[in-house]
């Protein structure tokens, strides 16, 4: 008896020391079908026949099929095909392949280089996509600054309008740092290209280029940095191209001609004469 | 009353005869799910169940799953993929469609996975076992995001638009049903541009639209007309835009707004603004009814540039007698004026800038327009000169350490208007601030500023009354010395407090030493817009001090709240201003 306790864990021990350690990768489905399943890297891995389909977490039987968004672990046996899959709605990383997991993929054309994904550019390398940089997705902190028009009016508010806010003019409202500067820092993720306008509150206050016409919107490409830092120019506002012209107002009906440059003087205030005794 | 009845139709006739300008050739893609959900946030499209997606070159993908980011211009369909194309018929694990590249990434399953590659829309030649993008067939992480709607369908257009059919939309938690809705995240901000008043809020309703059009409703609110809605529709092209509304749509009170705009070549741009206003129900005859229309043509020279502006008012359309008319003045004055203006220029190598500008200017009303020597003036031009001298961004203090370096700004401006009536105005206005940013959070300002206004006839003039004006059994002697010159005085001290981009609150000290000294009564204030602001700031009789607070924070997202108020040391019987004032922006 004494022998068989001491004998039983000895050869457990020496059984599991022994054992060769299961091959798994974890990531995301894409599809799992026709004896296949696919991870979202594109790699397709046979499925054995007594495939077992375990929830990651507790490792019993899972309540649910194999389907894509969802995160898995497969195991596979000796041959490369899965034995188990472990699923999970929580996210799992996204492994890189072993070199003896990469022989498991089956595919049925080898694989060869893509020049387009190459750098720099060849000329079988279409022009735009060597120069979009890749980016990895964090948060950046934009700060932009803008110089306005000396003419700006100093009650001015000034607002950035993009084309990820429906080019509200009010989206983005920027802070006054001085008589002619504002600023705004935002938080936007690497890989963004963002257009954008600068506006005084409305698209008839919007910016101008110097020469008094529209202008394209700006346009920057958030690339992977802590802190990107855009200093701008606004040359002129919509509103006030003509210097000596009426001011639009919606919905309001465009002030009578007033001679006196004074818009509200009081009424006990007598409209400019000739002479003292004159008209 | 005859022109009343047409301006509507006028309107609505040049709208639908503004050539909607073709814009370059886009994909379209439809979808079709059990279930399909938008991420506003992050412009994504998520579907599932029963999937399919037909394209615009005739390709029809059934699957799953579908993914789109309609930012980076491209989707995945996942799980039992069939694609049918003229190419013929396959199926597969995973199609991507990159569609900026002209790119089709695919997981075919004949006898065994494989990878293959199309070109160019060329279903016939997939070139077998190259290499892919190692992100082409990753799903977005949608962990801590919120839907923004669900719907049935939706038809895409690249890089411009997205329209559901058989919406939920979510705000707040609960789910609304409409029968679509539209979004717009392409390049043109033409596309934005809107003819409608400020409100304090404004839930916009897009029900419809293409990559050149949008037709919306708006539930709107403000302090004049309560609660309102109103219509608008929307055409935009590469050159140009037209804007169509009627505000408030739903009220007794009326505005018909037409915008234009057209860039012809590089160098002229025409904008147009006309407004009709009528005071009816529905489409019954009006009971009071004015128009006015803007012209703007601006055309640029290599160092400055040429703007002519036209402005038509007819006061009264209905004509005068008419037993159902409010009573209105008849007139109708028409102004044009034509100005050169040149680009900013440094001066020399100083730190200095100069713009200048010349104008003319005619103004014209059969009525008269003004009473001077026993004259009436139907007619009175006007020429302008004026310059702009600006000193932007002159550093002093610790320049090493940025958050104890000054700023100085300055700008100096002077304007001259000389009149065929024979007066001329002068106004000079002048601006000087200093600021600071104290930490990454903190910023303050002070600024003094100037504006001298003054209106001198060749031969009289203003004249004060005979007598001081009473206010509230008070004689106002001071406003004795006004002789049409005004001297407005204003110094400000702001700062700014922002601990993340979504949250900002500033406070803005104003004190005014103005000349006519300001008297609570004597002066008429200006008359308020939508929001319950003053339309114009520098007017005469301001109070002399007062402060405003404003905090602008995210509520939801896509919502952000702008809450203000201002504060007037008892002015008179002012102490606050009317209403604090709420702004609810989405974003």
């Amino acid at each position: 008896m004494r022998m068989i306790r001491f004998i039983l864990p000895l050869t457990l021990i020496a059984t599991m020391l022994g054992a060769a350690p299961q091959v798994s990768i974890t990531g995301q489905l894409l599809a799992y079908q026709d004896g296949y399943v696919f991870f979202t890297s594109g790699n397709g891995f046979k499925v054995s026949p007594s495939l077992r389909v375990l929830d990651d977490a507790t490792k019993k039987p899972a309540t649910e099929q194999p389907k894509p968004r969802l995160f898995a672990r497969a195991v596979f046996d000796d041959t490369g095909s899965v034995v188990e899959l472990d699923l999970s709605q929580k996210p799992l990383p996204l492994e890189p392949l072993s070199p003896q997991v990469e022989n498991y993929v089956v595919a049925a054309s080898p694989s060869y280089p893509n020049p387009e994904l190459s750098r720099p550019a060849s000329k079988d390398t279409l022009p735009e996509m060597s120069n979009i940089p890749t980016s990895s997705g964090k948060k950046v902190l934009l700060n932009i600054t803008v110089q306005v028009p000396p003419e700006t009016p100093i009650g001015s508010q000034i607002y950035i309008a993009t084309d990820t806010t429906g080019w509200n003019p009010q989206a983005i409202q920027l802070v006054r740092v001085d008589a002619l500067h504002f600023r705004v820092v935002q938080r936007v993720a690497a890989g963004t290209i963002l257009h954008y306008i600068y506006t005084r509150g409305s698209m008839a206050t919007e910016e101008r280029g110097e020469n008094g016409l529209d202008i394209r919107p700006h346009a920057i490409v958030i690339t992977d940095a802590d802190v990107r830092a855009v200093n701008d120019v606004v040359y002129r506002w919509a509103d006030q191209v003509t210097t000596n012209g009426t001011q639009i107002q919606p919905n309001t009906a465009p002030t009578p001609y007033n001679p006196a440059p004074f818009p509200n003087l009081p009424s006990s205030i007598p409209t400019p004469r000739c002479c003292p005794s004159g008209s | 009353m005859r022109q009343s009845r047409c301006f509507p139709a006028l309107l609505l006739f040049l709208l639908l005869t503004i050539p909607a300008l073709p814009a370059r050739a886009e994909t379209i893609v439809r979808l079709q799910a059990d279930h399909i959900a938008f991420y506003y946030d992050r412009f994504l499209v998520e579907a599932d169940g029963h999937v399919r997606v037909s394209t615009s070159d005739g390709t029809t993908i059934t699957g799953d799953t579908f993914s789109m980011d309609l930012k980076l211009n491209r989707f995945l369909i996942a799980s039992n993929v069939r694609l049918t194309s003229p190419g013929g018929n396959i199926s597969g694990a995973a199609i991507a469609d990159f569609l900026d590249f002209n790119r089709v990434y695919f997981v075919p399953v004949i006898e065994k996975p494989d990878r293959w590659t199309f070109e160019n829309g060329d279903y016939s030649k997939p070139l077998k076992g190259r290499q892919m993008p190692g992100d082409v067939f990753y799903f977005p992480d949608l962990h801590g995001t919120k839907v923004s709607l669900t719907a049935k369908s939706a038809t895409i257009g690249a890089k411009s638009f997205v329209r559901f059919n058989g919406v939920t939309s979510y705000i707040f938690g609960a789910g609304a049903p409409l029968p679509s809705f539209y979004v717009y995240f392409g390049a043109n901000p033409d596309m934005a541009v809107n003819s409608l008043a400020g409100a304090n809020m404004d839930l916009t309703y897009n029900f419809a639209g293409n990559a050149n059009s949008i037709s919306a409703i708006h539930l709107r609110s403000d302090q004049q007309y309560g609660v309102y809605a109103s219509f608008e529709q929307h055409i935009a092209g590469r050159n140009g835009y037209a804007v169509f509304s009627v505000n408030p749509g739903t009220k007794f009170d009326k505005f018909w707004s037409l915008v234009t705009d057209y860039r012809f070549g590089k160098r002229f741009q025409l904008n147009t603004y006309s407004q009709l206003f009528t005071a009816q129900k529905l489409f019954e005859s009006p009971y009071a009814s004015s128009t006015w229309s803007y012209a703007t043509g601006t055309y640029a020279f290599p160092q400055s540039f040429l703007s002519a502006q036209a402005v038509f008012t007819n006061y009264n359309l209905l004509g005068e007698g008419l037993p159902k008319a409010a009573p209105a003045t008849a007139r109708h004055p028409s102004q044009m004026t034509l100005t050169a203006t040149t680009f900013n220029h440094r001066i020399g190598k100083s730190p200095f800038y100069e713009n200048l500008s010349y104008g003319i200017g005619f103004n014209n009303d059969s009525y008269g327009l003004q009473e001077y020597g026993g004259v009436t003036y139907k007619t009175i031009w006007n020429h302008t000169l004026g310059w702009t001298f600006s000193l932007p961004g002159f550093k002093f203090g610790d320049r090493d350490n940025g958050y104890r370096t000054y700023y100085f700004n300055g700008t100096y401006s002077r304007l001259y208007e000389w009149y065929s009536v024979p007066h001329y105005v002068v106004t000079t206005n002048t601006v000087g601030s200093v600021s600071r940013q104290f930490s990454k959070d903190v910023t303050a300002y002070a600024s003094y500023g100037v504006v001298n206004t003054g209106d001198y006839y060749r031969k009289g003039g203003y004249v004060p009354p005979a007598q001081p004006p009473v206010i509230d059994g008070v004689p106002v002697e001071s406003i004795l010395a006004f002789r049409g010159v005004s001297t407005l005085r204003t110094f400000t001290l702001g700062g700014s407090y922002s601990t993340n981009p979504n949250f900002l609150a500033t406070l803005v000290y104003q004190h005014h030493q103005d000349f006519p000294i300001p008297y609570p009564g004597l002066f008429q204030l200006p008359p308020l817009n939508n929001l319950g602001l003053p339309q114009y700031t520098n007017y005469l009789g301001q109070p002399p001090n007062n402060i405003t607070g404003e905090v602008r924070f995210l509520a939801v997202p896509h919502l952000v709240l702008d809450i203000s108020r201002s504060y007037y040391f008892n002015y008179g019987n002012l102490r606050w201003s009317p209403q604090t004032t709420v702004q609810v922006i989405a974003q």
